[in-house]
């Protein structure tokens, strides 16, 4: 599903750049749940911002389901992340002046669809996350735990391909974290989603089939489950 | 596209329901100044040019003929009203005959000209009957009385700057030398003022007095003075009293304004030109700025919608439908604020000189133009801003680096 080939990210050039990602090379097949994990500044975060299709790679190939990503202008890789990538935010990235329903089906208004077909369809996610009753709740009022869950129910509303996901639980508690780990383990075990989580808890990994540890932009580690 | 401006219009509706009043407040308070800065100026200086062509009525009605070349009169003034009575926008003309006299109360003496009327038609013709401060106007049979202006009586309002006739009053005779030396002794019947030279250092008599004393004929005028139904369509009711086929010159007092006051109402013209263009600068300005400010704040929103899939286009529109929405809203205020103010000055003139009132002048056509001229500039404050972060990279527009 997700082909990467030597991708590099550097900052800067000659000897002073940095070496975000310096060759990575990886393959993700489908529904796997994937952990991208490391000391901070490793290049998880570079890396899946990249494969998210919010940052550009300096040097190396990129696919998905065999499409060259690296390579398509701006509108498309716009469409791309409307309609094949769910991103969760580590900060929940929510828009606080809307609703969570709001929130979640302006995404599906922007595919096309009608403004009751979305907001079924928001409802639908919200309760996904275990959200049913509260879609009418602005993020001010929500606990960071449901904060996050809206963001996921936006990031799955639309049924993306794969679900990447940045530190989701950085800002949560423990009980939080658990909450937010449980729908993305039942979203990949119920609806076979791909989801590449970049975490640094080591107690998360007893949610995924595989964990890439990355060090100084590198792969040093990619180990599954069996 | 459908989508880009259903996904713009629910962007832009969330920020306004949700978003801080206060602020939003505060943006259409200043829009609305704004709004009132490039409306109300032009208002004033509408009214002030008015005042200055409605001082020219007095004089010269809506329309005048004078006599042509050098003749002092209109020889056919009785065929000429014909003529201009057969006109079917006319309500009214009538014939005045003006001589230059000298003026005697006692020891004062005063040079002016006198105007000779015929009083019943100048009810339908002129404000004169309509400006007597003490008295009355003339009647028919007003043979042995004068009408003198204000500023020629002491203690009205001019009279101090120019000679006048010292403490002449309603009753009082004075004596009157015509040009061609003819004295004549009238009986003072009324007092006008118009706050304007023209009329107050003037005397007004009878017709048939002029007609006596300078031995005219019965056609005989200094001018035809026209009032038209419609003062808007005076320029074009003029072209049809041509071509009715009078043969003296004919000016409408837009003409006579223009050559009487051509540098006081250019100068007016100018001041109010650059009022509106320097007004348009800094309303465009400061409309940008509000939005441009508002959308920097909402970088990390901008790089939000787009990492989700939301496309620029989209984004760019919500700005539009945002500034379009914030500037309406200026607008509306604004025009509450104008036509406040607009009530508050025709009730309460602006008083110049003690007696000058200047009552300011709605124009609903260069309303429109402005309202359509700041929703064009709402829209390019709304679009240029969002476009230039819409276009930034997803990462730095987050992170507000």
């Amino acid at each position: 599903m997700i082909i990467a080939k030597d991708v590099k990210r550097y900052y800067g050039s000659g000897s002073t750049a940095v070496k975000a990602l310096d060759g990575v090379t990886f393959e993700i097949k489908k529904g796997e749940f994937v952990a991208i994990m490391g000391a901070s500044g490793s290049g998880k975060t570079t890396l899946l911002r990249i494969l998210a299709l919010l940052d550009s790679e300096t040097g190396g190939d990129y696919t998905i389901q065999g499409l060259d990503v690296s390579t398509l202008p701006e509108a498309e890789r716009s469409y791309y992340r409307l309609t094949q990538v769910g991103y969760v935010f580590q900060d929940y990235a929510l828009i606080n002046e809307m609703s969570a329903a709001e929130n979640v089906y302006i995404l599906s208004m922007m595919e096309g669809k009608s403004k009751i077909e979305s907001y079924d369809i928001a409802l639908d996610a919200l309760a996904k996350v275990g959200l049913k009753g509260k879609h009418n709740r602005i993020p001010d009022e929500l606990s960071g735990g449901e904060k996050q869950r809206v963001a996921i129910a936006r990031a799955i509303a639309k049924k993306p391909e794969i679900l990447f996901a940045d530190e989701p639980c950085a800002n949560l508690d423990t009980g939080n974290s658990k909450q937010v780990l449980d729908v993305f383990k039942e979203l990949n075990d119920k609806f076979g989603q791909t989801i590449v989580m970049v975490t640094h808890e080591t107690w998360h990994t007893k949610y995924v089939d595989r964990v890439i540890t990355l060090k100084d932009g590198r792969i040093i580690s990619d180990s599954r489950k069996r | 596209m459908i989508d880009d401006i259903r996904v713009g219009a629910l962007t832009a509706f969330a920020s306004i329901r949700r978003g801080n009043k206060k602020t939003l407040l505060f943006i259409v308070f200043v829009l609305s100044l704004i709004f009132m800065n490039l409306v109300f100026l032009p208002s004033m200086m509408g009214g002030m040019t008015g005042m200055f062509i409605g001082f020219m009525q007095y004089p010269y009605g809506d329309i005048v003929v004078e006599p042509s070349g050098d003749n002092t009169y209109i020889n056919n003034a009785d065929n000429v009203l014909q003529k201009v009575r057969a006109v079917p926008e006319v309500s009214a003309a009538t014939k005045r005959a003006d001589v230059g006299a000298s003026i005697q109360y006692k020891h004062k003496t005063v040079g002016s000209s006198i105007i000779g009327v015929l009083p019943i038609e100048e009810y339908d013709i002129s404000r004169y009957p309509y400006i007597i401060k003490e008295g009355e106007f003339l009647g028919d049979l007003s043979r042995d009385e004068i009408i003198i202006g204000a500023m020629l009586v002491e203690g009205y309002f001019g009279s101090e700057i120019y000679d006048n006739l010292g403490g002449v009053r309603v009753g009082s005779l004075v004596d009157v030398t015509y040009s061609n030396g003819v004295s004549r002794t009238y009986k003072v019947k009324g007092i006008m003022e118009g706050t304007f030279e023209l009329v107050d250092l003037n005397a007004m008599v009878h017709y048939k007095e002029i007609e006596d004393v300078m031995g005219l004929d019965e056609s005989k005028a200094t001018s035809v003075v026209i009032r038209v139904k419609n003062t808007d369509d005076s320029a074009r009711v003029k072209e049809k009293i041509i071509a009715a086929g009078v043969k003296e010159p004919v000016f409408t007092s837009n003409d006579k304004a223009d050559a009487i006051l051509r540098q006081a109402t250019e100068s007016i013209g100018a001041i109010d030109v650059i009022s509106r263009f320097v007004s348009l600068i800094v309303g465009a300005a400061l409309i940008l700025i509000i939005i441009y400010i508002n959308v920097l704040n909402r970088r990390k929103e901008i790089g939000i919608l787009k990492a989700v899939g939301v496309t620029p286009r989209s984004i760019v529109l919500s700005y539009a439908f945002l500034s379009m929405f914030y500037v309406s809203l200026g607008i509306l205020a604004g025009l509450v604020l104008f036509f406040v103010l607009i009530w508050y000055f025709q009730t309460y003139p602006f008083t110049m000189y003690e007696s000058i009132q200047i009552i300011p002048k709605v124009d609903y056509l260069f309303l429109v133009q402005n309202i359509f001229t700041m929703l064009t500039m709402s829209v390019i404050a709304g679009v240029l801003p969002a476009w230039r972060v819409s276009k930034e990279s997803i990462l730095n527009a987050i992170w507000g680096r």
